[in-house]
């Protein structure tokens, strides 16, 4: 059983009180927090990646609190409600991903009771609580221990009786002793359950007969698939024993999803969702905020001192006066950590403009939170046209509108029509100046006269 | 910090030594005070492509992403060359590379089509396949590849982003610092 004995190994390095910093450095990703300096990782190798059962169970142990896996034992019930105690997700995690890792390492075919029987074997060895209760009763839970590792439903009655009470449980045996037994027999189980002093001992004996119980459970795997039974014990068996391959494999699927979005949660800001689909929502928005960042980036580097930042800022139209202006001295991403500008001076980019309009009018919401998030802010266009025109040209270029005359505040309406949710741009506040804008204004009728 | 960026393997130093080199070569091939919008835009098309080309190339092949992006810029390139002659004007170039865009999003879109059933058959399990299909789009190279491996890109994919603009700031920086 090397594999055993290896996952053996991993608890009780696990269980040394030395955790915590062992584990960031097993973070897949390098660091939680701190990925901005400290991203150095050549290879970005996700745990699932690899065969080694120690990241995984390093990387999942923080989130799950033992003490919180406590709940009642619920009678084998068919319930595949996803639990309400997230802390039992991530046990539950815990517990699947290292029951999927040894599946792995074990023969797959059609050995869904052994597969099970090790995995919930596992899960009762992780789940320490201090219970009493011994590992056999742990093997009773087999029943309502059902293989769907994200629902975590199936995880409160593991909890409960999985709560071996004894570290010791832990060291001696991934003998999935009990398990097996109770695979498919419900009249076992309330014996097992019973069983709750003696911990140790069973495991030992578990250890022991781990070897003669594994056949056991590949042959009561079969025989649990073919009985029919009463409903009760027919659900029992089905969630605790998949022998279908299918839901084997969908089950493995579901938990390495959960597993790269774990990972994927640390490497994004405000990922304190628990939602998977927020969670999602959150990843996507990210993914186009950087990728947003890069067209900044790309444009503001254009030269050396007439930096181009055809930014855009979200501001609401001020009383009435919504002034756009393409390009202008666009809201550009004041650098808080720098304290540069990135750009003062603008020029008329009509196609550039466009462009980041456009990204923007997608992503404001989220890429201001992001902005946020990272002590950036957007500043309001009148503010740096402000600084642009003190220093000297401010060229809002009312190209293509044609249609602005001189008005005193700039108006280059001629975007409203091409583009009706473009009110994203610039404010020009009417006290900004009306001496410069009107300059301004002079030279934008002037240019896009044709 | 500092010390983390002499490391000369790392993703990032690879990054800056390629994207640099790329820079440099742009900003020898164009005067840099070029005034009309096309020409700036051309040469912010360039430096955006050769930051994600430089990134790619960090990247090697060893992940689908940057296998994809190196694959459509090579290819664009390629026809590029083959249909206009190295000295075209811009608009010319303007328009091949559109075309270029359309024909490799019909490719993809082919793929797309081939994948999307089995894949929506898998997500709607899990009930996510809006995202999912948005997070293709949005990755490179993610059209053909189910939910989990585009995870993993997307997780490596952000790292490398988050470097990309993490060096670009800098250099960034720098500039406007003249």
């Amino acid at each position: 059983m090397q594999p055993c004995s290896r996952e053996m190994q991993a608890m009780n390095s696990l269980l040394s009180p030395t955790q915590p910093i062992p584990l960031q450095d097993l973070q897949p990703n390098g660091n939680s927090g701190t990925h901005q300096a400290q991203i150095h990782n050549p290879q970005f190798d996700p745990t699932s990646s690899h065969d080694d059962f120690l990241d995984q169970m390093l990387s999942t142990l923080p989130s799950c609190s033992w003490s919180d896996l406590k709940s009642p034992w619920d009678p084998p019930k068919s319930d595949e409600t996803p639990p309400s105690n997230p802390d039992n997700n991530a046990g539950f995690h815990y517990d699947e991903i290292l029951a999927s890792k040894l599946r792995q390492h074990q023969i797959n075919g059609g050995g869904g009771g052994t597969t099970a029987a090790m995995k919930m074997m596992m899960q009762q060895q992780m789940l320490l609580p201090g219970r009493p209760i011994a590992a056999a009763g742990g093997g009773g839970l087999t029943m309502p221990l059902h293989n769907d590792i994200v629902d975590g439903s199936s995880f409160k009655s593991p909890n409960q009786q999985g709560g071996e009470g004894s570290v010791q449980a832990l060291y001696n045996g991934f003998g999935a002793g009990p398990l097996h037994g109770t695979n498919n027999q419900s009249p076992n189980q309330p014996q097992h359950f019973h069983h709750p002093q003696g911990g140790n001992m069973q495991t030992q004996s578990f250890g022991a007969t781990a070897g003669t119980v594994m056949n056991q459970s590949q042959a009561s795997g079969s025989t649990t698939g073919g009985t029919p039974a009463q409903p009760k014990q027919r659900v029992r068996a089905r969630r605790g024993q998949a022998t279908d391959p299918h839901s084997i494999a969908e089950r493995l699927r579901r938990e390495r999803i959960a597993e790269r979005m774990k990972a994927l949660q640390e490497l994004v800001p405000n990922a304190n969702k628990t939602d998977k689909a927020s969670m999602l929502d959150e990843i996507i928005d990210y993914v186009k905020f950087l990728q947003l960042q890069v067209k900044v980036l790309s444009m503001s580097r254009l030269g050396g001192a007439a930096a181009v930042a055809p930014l855009v800022a979200d501001m609401p139209p001020e009383g009435g006066d919504c002034v756009q202006t393409t390009a202008g001295g666009g809201g550009s991403l004041q650098r808080n950590s720098n304290g540069n500008q990135p750009s003062a001076n603008n020029d008329s980019l009509t196609v550039t403009e466009h462009q980041v309009a456009k990204l923007m009018e997608e992503d404001m919401g989220s890429a201001m939170q992001y902005l946020q998030g990272k002590g950036l802010c957007l500043m309001p266009i009148s503010l740096a046209t402000a600084i642009s025109t003190a220093t000297c040209h401010s060229r809002n270029p009312m190209m293509n509108k044609g249609s602005s005359s001189n008005h005193p505040l700039l108006q280059s309406n001629g975007d409203g029509p091409s583009s009706p949710s473009m009110s994203v741009l610039t404010v020009q506040s009417a006290t900004m100046g009306n001496g410069g804008l009107d300059g301004s204004a002079k030279d934008a009728a002037s240019v896009s006269k044709p | 910090m500092d010390s983390q960026h002499l490391n000369p393997s790392s993703l990032k130093s690879r990054f800056t030594a390629t994207f640099l080199r790329a820079l440099i070569k742009i900003n020898a091939q164009k005067p840099i005070s070029s005034s009309s919008p096309r020409e700036i835009f051309q040469r912010y098309r360039r430096i955006k492509v050769a930051a994600d080309k430089s990134m790619a190339y960090s990247v090697r092949s060893r992940r689908t992403w940057s296998r994809a992006t190196l694959w459509k810029l090579r290819s664009r390139s390629r026809s590029r060359l083959a249909s206009s002659g190295r000295r075209s004007s811009v608009k010319t170039r303007t328009t091949t590379t559109t075309t270029t865009t359309t024909t490799a999003t019909n490719h993809r879109a082919a793929i797309v089509e081939k994948t999307s059933h089995e894949k929506e058959n898998k997500e709607d399990h899990v009930g996510l396949a809006v995202q999912a299909e948005e997070l293709r789009e949005l990755v490179p190279g993610g059209e053909s590849m189910d939910l989990c491996n585009l995870l993993d890109e997307t997780a490596h994919y952000i790292k490398c982003l988050t470097t990309q603009v993490q060096v670009m700031k800098k250099i960034a920086n720098l500039y406007s610092l003249e």
